[in-house]
């Protein structure tokens, strides 16, 4: 296939972009102190980096959303100072952000089109839709023209961004975290895509925490430390130990997360909580899970696979209270599930949901204000009806140290925290008050490797003390690693449920593509 | 090196100042308008300044103007933190102002009896007339800022319809107008009543309320996110109807205080747009309840030097465009307050040699 390797370029082709000790502050953080980089046209670099090292940062620097607060940027060969992204568009520097940037109510044409200089002014929706489809097909990612953007999976959304972009004709193509999102189907997609892009001599940066990612399909790897460029390297000279070792300043140790503590509290005989024949419909009427029945035990780690959108958003819901079963029910330590979700997490259930920025925080509110959501109506912040804002930043101040968050201004927004460190409070504010069941739906998602093993040791630790996990993830190993048992989805409905012992990544996948299992341990 | 960047949260310091900043931009606008149409810019200031701040008759007026202003300010300001919009200030003021004065004119009794019960009367007046809204916005998802805009109307309408005709005036004929209330809000200070005190307690009430109460909390957290409201399983609708009545009894309450404490009488288009003059109040709060004060006190302060200038025939239309002129430029100096100065370091290194 065209293009699987990067094409061979004269030795005097200047680079596509050079970065020469960039500086940019916040206050309190050195997001990027003195970075220097280079982009050949022709290559997949990789962009590497603990949460917060400031890859983020550096990248919208390169696109003129920030300006830096030193340092230069060469593009070509010549000097250039972005004062906005149109004018690094206009560059050929296009991004695909973390956090997808459509306007959900409109179609997939409208938002190629939307605020693009070449669109005419006047133009009938056939024409914009047919054009549509032709820039697409030219870059390898099909689209549905006429679609609207919010009912989209996030692979769709995400193509729709990228075919944006390069149909602005980008030359230097950034992803944040492109893949996180993705199912391991579209994330293969996606590569292709990039490779026939680079196949053109257009450069691609890719951020990523996805190791295997770097190594497949990237051609040079460059790792940001507290916001330092610790170095650059051909992958084929890298290995994952040793980008993992580098990337977080010190070796991570893999251990064996199932194996209990000598001390750990025994696995329980009776369920915590279990669901009986549950059924639950969509505002069309459609079973969205159906027939659903499971024991969840103490000291024990669960864990749910499916392909997205198999049922795993309505069980993560039921289980928290935030949606009632339309059949069936659900028991906690035998007595009905309360009915409204702070009585469930009164009662002591835990709740780390996928979409963290969406509904596990307000974005506009400080980091204080955030982290008492779940602790608000209870001493020492509340509980007569009061709101004590003094123990409110002492709470936020505990989280934060048990999550290793550095916050400078507990009262800025949290929307500022870059996303892995949003997830690392979120996930220890509500492990505080699960001292039954903690429900965590893709808990490592946008957190580097560094991170995840902590908060995976910080899972197993729960499960010690006894509590009983949920555990929703697209990553099998995670998953294989951490739990117990594997209940695997499929259109809503268990297909089997498998000691995690004896199940590996090729049974798993049967079972998520709806094969039966028949030798199935239950 | 020094050089400005933008900030996504701006200190209340720095608004403070750019904002001052705007207001004597405007104030330099407005004189050199003045000027050159021929006027002693000298001599208007001079007036202005003595008739509002500069003397006794002047600061009566300014807080009689400004006693409502807080009121109706707050009731915008209050539904802005649940992130939604009364635009019924207006309608909710004349309908207190109705309900005050159904108190006054029927019911007979002492002061310390009659005060109390006109307020009550007036705010749950208030609420009932931004009920329909309310119950809208929270079952049905209705729009509120066109369901309260309307009713202003209709509510203006209504006290036309009882000034003119049942309830109007037998004793001495005044046209539009009730007969004058046999009880009074109490003065204090020359004309000014306590409705001045009280709604200053008010705007500070309210502060604690949405700061320091759990109550208040969900409200915040329901406006900023309602995702997360869900999340957390707060009770956001029962949140968004509390929030509403209380803006409408803001409003309601602002009215009681016009008819018994200023005009003494019900009067077809008495509410002077204090309805309406309540949303440019919390737009320059920026939604801080506290912030109301000092919003309301420096539009009182245009109001008042529109009358004076109306004495030096200037159109009455010159209060509008001045009010208009400060709110722009206030924009302008939110949005410069978000950027400060960073000092950055030099650069070290300025050799393009880049390691690979
Ligand atoms: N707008 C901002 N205001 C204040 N601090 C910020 C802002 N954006 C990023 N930061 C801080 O800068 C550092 C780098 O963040 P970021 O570039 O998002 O990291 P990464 O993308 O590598 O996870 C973090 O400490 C983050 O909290
Ligand atoms: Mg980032």
């Amino acid at each position: 296939m065209a293009g699987q390797h990067p094409p061979v370029m004269r030795s005097g082709t200047p680079p596509v972009l050079q970065l020469v000790g960039i500086c940019k502050y916040f206050p309190g953080v050195a997001a990027n102190e003195d970075v220097s980089l280079t982009i050949r046209s022709g290559e997949i670099h990789a962009l590497l980096g603990e949460n917060g090292a400031g890859k983020s940062t550096l990248m919208n620097i390169v696109t003129g959303i920030y300006q830096p607060d030193g340092g230069e940027m060469i593009l070509d060969g010549y000097g250039v100072a972005f004062s906005s992204p149109q004018e690094a568009i206009r560059a050929g520097i296009g991004m695909v952000h973390q956090h997808f940037r459509l306007v959900s109510a409109f179609t997939v044409a409208e938002n190629i089109h939307l605020g693009w200089s070449d669109t005419p002014r006047h133009i009938p929706a056939g024409v914009l839709e047919a054009h549509t489809r032709e820039l697409g097909e030219r870059f390898g990612m099909p689209l549905d023209p006429a679609a609207r953007v919010e009912d989209l999976s996030a692979g769709e959304q995400q193509r729709v961004e990228i075919v944006r972009v390069l149909a602005r004709k980008a030359r230097l193509l950034i992803l944040d975290e492109p893949t996180a999102v993705l199912t391991p189907a579209e994330a293969n997609d996606l590569f292709r895509a990039l490779r026939a892009f680079r196949a053109e001599g257009n450069a691609v940066i890719i951020i990523t925490h996805k190791l295997d990612e770097v190594m497949e399909a990237s051609d040079r790897v460059t790792i940001l430390r507290g916001g330092r460029n610790v170095g650059t390297w051909a992958t084929k000279d890298c290995s994952p130990q040793m980008l993992a070792a580098t990337m977080v300043g010190r070796e991570i140790v893999r251990q064996d997360l199932r194996v209990r503590a000598p001390d750990a509290v025994p696995r329980s005989a009776k369920p915590v909580m279990s669901l009986r024949h549950v059924s639950v419909r969509d505002g069309r009427g459609v079973e969205t899970l159906s027939d659903v029945s499971l024991d969840l035990m103490g000291e024990e780690i669960f864990g749910v696979a499916g392909v997205a959108g198999s049922g795993q958003r309505e069980l993560t819901e039921l289980l928290t209270g935030l949606r009632a079963p339309d059949r069936g029910d659900v028991l906690l330590e035998g007595k009905a599930l309360p009915a409204d979700a702070v009585a469930v997490a009164r009662a002591g259930v835990g709740h780390i949901p996928q979409d963290r920025l969406q509904s596990a925080l307000v974005p506009s509110l400080g980091v204080t204000d955030n982290m008492a959501l779940r602790e608000y109506d209870r001493a020492p912040i509340g509980g007569n009806g009061l709101y004590h804002a003094g123990a409110a930043l002492r709470l936020a101040q505990d989280i934060a140290t048990v999550a290793g968050v550095k916050i400078p201004d507990y009262s800025m927004p949290v929307r500022n925290l870059s996303g892995g460190n949003q997830q690392r409070l979120v996930a220890r504010r509500e492990m505080r008050i699960a001292s039954k069941v903690l429900v965590a739906a893709y808990p490592s998602r946008g957190l580097d490797i560094g991170a995840i093993a902590t908060l995976h040791r910080y899972f197993a630790q729960l499960r010690d003390e006894g509590r009983a996990l949920v555990i929703v993830s697209e990553d099998l190993e995670e998953l294989l690693n951490l739990s117990d048992r594997i209940g695997v989805l499929f259109h809503g409905r268990i297909m089997g449920v498998l000691d995690a012992a004896q199940a590996d990544v090729e049974r798993l996948g049967l079972m998520m593509g709806g094969r039966t299992e028949e030798r199935g341990a239950q | 090196m020094m050089r400005f960047q933008r900030f996504s949260t701006a200190t209340a310091g720095y608004v403070l100042v750019w904002r001052a900043l705007a207001f004597v931009v405007a104030m330099g606008i407005v004189a050199l308008l003045l000027a050159l149409s021929g006027r002693n810019v000298g001599e208007l200031a001079a007036l202005v300044a003595r008739s509002t701040l500069g003397s006794r008759f002047g600061l009566e007026d300014l807080a009689l103007f400004m006693a409502p202003l807080v009121l109706t300010g707050s009731a915008v300001t209050v539904t802005s933190r649940i992130g939604l919009w009364n635009i019924g200030g207006e309608g909710q003021f004349y309908l207190g102002a109705i309900g005050a004065a159904a108190v006054g004119l029927f019911v007979h009794g002492p002061a310390v009896v009659i005060l109390p019960l006109m307020a009550v009367v007036a705010m749950v007046c208030g609420m009932a007339w931004i009920a329909v809204p309310t119950l809208a916005r929270a079952f049905a998802g209705v729009n509120e800022i066109i369901t309260t805009l309307l009713l202003n109307f209709v509510a203006e309408l209504l006290t036309y319809w009882l000034t003119t005709g049942p309830w109007r005036d037998r004793v001495t004929g005044a046209l539009v107008s009730t007969e004058r209330l046999p009880v009074a809000v109490p003065e204090i200070w020359g004309v000014v009543h306590w409705g001045f005190p009280v709604a200053i307690l008010v705007a500070c009430g309210l502060s604690l309320l949405m700061s320091r109460t759990s109550w208040g909390y969900e409200v915040r957290v329901s406006g900023a996110n309602p995702g997360a409201a869900r999340y957390a399983g707060m009770p956001t609708r029962a949140r968004i109807v509390a929030v509403m009545l209380l803006s409408g009894a803001l409003a309601a309450l602002a009215g009681m205080f016009e008819v018994a404490g200023t005009v003494h009488r019900l009067q077809g288009g008495m509410s002077d747009n204090f309805g309406y003059l309540g949303i440019v109040v919390a737009v320059l709060a920026r939604r801080s309840c506290l912030a109301v004060i000092p919003a309301a006190f420096l539009m009182a302060l245009i109001l008042d030097a529109g009358i004076v200038l109306q004495t030096q025939q200037l159109a009455a239309t010159a209060v509008l465009a001045i009010t208009g002129l400060v709110l722009l430029l206030v924009a302008i100096a939110d949005e410069l307050a978000h950027y400060r100065p960073v000092v950055a370091e030099p650069v070290r290194r300025s050799a393009p040699g880049v390691s690979s």
